[in-house]
Order: structure tokens, then sequence, then C-alpha cells
């Protein structure tokens, strides 16, 4: 069953992430796919993530067709004018990509090539306008498409933004720009997050929760103080601290089976997303521990 | 107005190097608020120079120096002077600099500016960037607050998930610009709008450079 299928048949999903290396060396990212194989629905491949200049997501997802796990390909608007998204778009869907994820990107920046001019020449909710008109045989200026495409489009939008009402607002222009599916921002505080959905289940998308692994107590802090609409509440970081050091990790996957059951026994959403960040090969044991394996 | 900025002196001595007399033009709009081609700037640029051991032939302020017949008529009045020079420094924006390039085919002319944005002053001497000059305004849209500029990822229907409470990923010193918009559109009761409006893409063909714009056919006719 395809990604896809699975949401539309109201499967709980689970999808992770894979980074595409630094370089020409596939042999980590493969042992990465070979390892998340048929354990989960599929897999997203970022996009030059935190505008650190890797290999592209492209690549990554027709490794991944080669191994036989199904891929989403994330998809910025940092680095492509539109006519180099839509080309590529379309080339995805000649190899074979079926998933496409449209992102604004985060900014040059925050990067490792801090000199780069900034494209952004369309924006989340234009490109996920074009990857509807793609799939309906047009391109971005009406022109003709000879074969169209037939993405499944997806968006991102963050629960935990301070103020929240304009990211809802922005998450329904999503919604009517042809978002079938959404990938959130990491969500620690499950209770917020169902005042989220209550939201978000007015309209007819599916939402993947997304999850990040906390591996210790200064990770926790970290995200809260550097990273834009992620709040781990306090009792998780005490969670954690009382751990200790040695068990903080074995805490942080627990944490993370612990809030995926509870998502899925209450049907509170679709599925989750797992960005596991340098720790994929523990996405085995965070689902064995949720009961999903 | 136009926001200059000095050039570092030794980057500016080092440009000029080949020369030894030097006529002045700084200019009485932008680069003057700006305090980069006032008469007291003039003066203190004079002052540098002849401490490093170079001549000034003289200096002046034109009225606008962007605007090439009026300037070239001001400066009649410093034939001499401008005879003499071997160099002209122009100390306003960009255009200033290459009016006296259209101005003095047969001298070197070298800025000693940085032109740096399309500004407003929001104190003395203290200006902010809210209008890129992109060539196709959106203001009526966004509330009168411009995204293309304030935002620097220029983005068009509402805030990135990089935005942290009202402060943008690139700065906290930077305010979101699409929460700046929807504040004040909320204040304005006109969430509904906000809510309703999808910007299309950005037509950029408006921004193609070099612009030139003709308004004379028109007057011409009444």
């Amino acid at each position: 069953m395809s990604f896809r299928e699975a949401l539309e048949s109201g499967k709980f999903v689970v999808t992770a992430e894979v980074g595409p290396p630094k370089g020409t060396d596939i042999e980590e990212m493969i042992h990465h796919i070979e390892l998340l194989k048929g354990k989960v629905d599929a897999v997203n491949f970022t996009d030059n993530q935190s505008a650190v200049m890797r290999m592209n997501s492209l690549a990554g997802c027709k490794i991944a067709l080669e191994h036989g796990v199904e891929p989403i390909l994330q998809m910025t608007c940092r680095d492509r004018n539109r006519i180099g998204l839509q080309s590529d778009l379309l080339g995805a869907y000649a190899l074979g990509v079926r998933n496409v994820l449209c992102m604004t990107g985060d900014h040059v920046s925050a990067g490792d090539h801090k000199g780069a001019k900034p494209v952004y020449d369309l924006e989340s909710v234009q490109l996920l306008r074009v990857v509807d008109a793609l799939n309906n045989g047009k391109d971005m200026e009406g022109n003709d498409l000879k074969g169209s495409t037939d993405f499944f489009q997806g968006a991102v939008v963050t629960p935990e933004a301070n103020p929240l009402e304009p990211q809802l607002i922005k998450f329904e222009k999503k919604v009517k720009a042809g978002a079938r599916f959404f990938q959130t921002q990491a969500i620690y505080d499950i209770e917020k997050f169902k005042e989220f959905m209550k939201h978000a289940r007015k309209f007819p998308v599916k939402i993947l929760a997304g999850l990040v692994v906390l591996k210790s107590a200064g990770m926790a802090k970290f995200l809260n103080n550097f990273v834009p609409g992620i709040v781990v509440p306090e009792e998780l970081i005490e969670e954690l601290k009382a751990a200790g050091k040695e068990k903080a990790l074995d805490t942080g996957l627990s944490i993370c089976a612990r809030h995926i059951k509870q998502l899925k026994e209450e049907a509170i959403c679709d599925g989750v997303h797992i960005m596991a960040i340098g720790m994929e090969d523990k996405v085995p044991e965070i689902l064995e521990r949720a009961g999903l394996l | 107005m136009i926001i200059t900025k000095k050039k570092d002196f030794q980057e500016l001595m080092e440009n000029i190097k080949n020369y030894q007399k030097f006529f002045l033009v700084g200019c009485s709009e932008c680069a003057s608020l700006c305090g980069t081609g006032s008469e007291e700037a003039i003066k203190e640029l004079a002052e540098a120079l002849r401490s490093e051991g170079k001549e000034v032939t003289g200096g002046f302020v034109p009225k606008t120096g962007c605007q090439v017949l009026g300037t070239k008529k001001e400066l009649k009045a410093f034939k001499d002077a401008l005879a003499e020079t071997d160099c002209i420094l122009v100390m306003s924006c960009g255009a200033g600099t290459q009016t006296a390039v259209e101005l003095f085919p047969d001298k070197p002319v070298y800025p000693t500016n940085d032109s740096l944005f399309l500004g407003n002053m929001t104190r003395f001497q203290m200006f902010d960037e809210r209008c890129s000059l992109c060539g196709q305004c959106i203001l009526d849209r966004t509330g009168g607050i411009c995204p293309v500029t304030t935002c620097p990822k220029g983005l068009l229907n509402g805030p990135c998930g990089g935005m942290q409470d009202g402060h943008c990923e690139v700065s906290p010193d930077i305010p979101c610009a699409w929460v700046r918009i929807y504040e004040r559109m909320k204040r304005l009761d006109k969430l509904e709008e906000f809510r309703e409006s999808v910007l299309e893409a950005k037509d950029w063909s408006q921004a193609q450079k070099p612009r030139s714009l003709s308004t004379r056919e028109k007057k011409e006719k009444k």
C-alpha cells in the first residue's frame, strides 16, 4: 500500500526523515533507507535542510525508490525560481516520485553559504498551487504539459507558533492551495496539540504529528531557546534530568514512543513524522516501544 | 530617500591613489540627510584629502545630484576649478555618481559612498528599508506594510515557520512582517480580507533592469 493509499484508508501512518549526505558517499544514507524499509510508510528526503548545502533531495528519493522505500520529496523555495521548481517537479515525477512536501525553506543565513542569494521566487502556498496545476496538466502559466503529474502534495504547519492565528490562517491557505497532508513542526505537549487538531479537523486534510527525539535535557532547552515553534514542556525536561546522563537518551526514546502510542490510541491525528536527526537507526526501536512493529 | 554610507577612507585612498587634484560633488537631497554629501561632509573630506597630501580645487552641493541637466547648469559656475582637477569625487548615491560620469566624459569619476537602499528616516540619521521598488505595489493587499521588503524571504501569504514570538528567524531584531501585517489588519477589522487574500507569484518582469520611464508624451498632449 502506498503512503497515499495508507493515509486515505485511515491507517495510522508513520514517516521518517533522512538527510542526504554532504558529499557523494551514499553508504550511510542507504544504510538508513534499508533500516527503515518495511517499518515506515514513507521517508522524507530533506532539501538542503537548515540551508546547509548537501546532495539534493531528488537523488535521495531516487535511491530510496531503488531500495524499495517510498520517498517524500521535500521541496523548498529557497534555491530555485519558478522555472527550476517546476522543471524539478516534472523530473521527479518521471523518476517515480509521487509525494512532495512544499515548504518555504530556512533562510540562507542559517546555513553554511551565508552569502548565497536567497531566491523565494515562489513560497509554500504558491508552490502548492503549482503542484496542483502540474497535476492538472498545466504549468503555472497555464501552458499545456505533455503528460501531467499525479503528485500527492503536502505541506508543513507549526502548531505551537506564537502568535498562532496568522499561522493557522496560513494553514488554511495551504489547504485551499491543494495540500492533502501536513507534517507538523515537532510537538511535545499532546494536550495543546489536541487543541490544534480540533481546528485542523475542520479541513479535509491528513495530519502527521512531527516528533523529534529528545537526547538530553540540554537538547530540550536548546530547542526551547533557539528553534522557532518548538516548545518542550518543563515536566519532560525534568523527566530527562531525573533519568541522569546515561539514561537520558533511553528516556527520550520512551517519551517519543509514549507520544506515538497516545496519538494513535486516542486517534488524535492521522500518523506521525519522526525526525530522528542523526539517530535514524533508533527509529525501529521507537516504533517497537510504541507497539507499532 | 536613497541611503548612502561613506566608504572606508583607506579604501577610497587606494582607489584614487593615481590622482592628485580633486573636485568634490555632494548632493542637497538624500546624501545631505544621510550626512554623506552635505557641505559639512565636503569640508571634512577636503581636509582629510589635504592631510594626505592631495589638492582640492573645489567642491559644491548640487540641489539634486541625480537631475542631470540641473546639475550641469549648476556646475557652470565651477568651470575653472573643474578645469584644474584630474579627478571628480562624487559624495552622493550611485545615481549622482553616474550624473557626473555623463557630464565629464574625459575625467575619471569615483564614488566616495556605497549606496544602500531606499529608506525611511526614522530618527536623525537612522534609516529603515520599507520599499524595494519592485515595480508592482502590493501594499493595497497587505495592510500597507511591504512583505517583499520587510520579510527577508519576501513571502506573500503569511509568516513562515521561522517566526518566533513575533520575530524573524533571520534576526530577533527584525519584527516578523507577517505578524505586523496580521496585527494591523486585525486592528483595522480586516482579518477576513487577510484570511481570504491569496497573492499570486509576483511578476518580476516589472523589475527587469535597466528600467526607464517617460511621461513626456502625456504632458505634451495636454
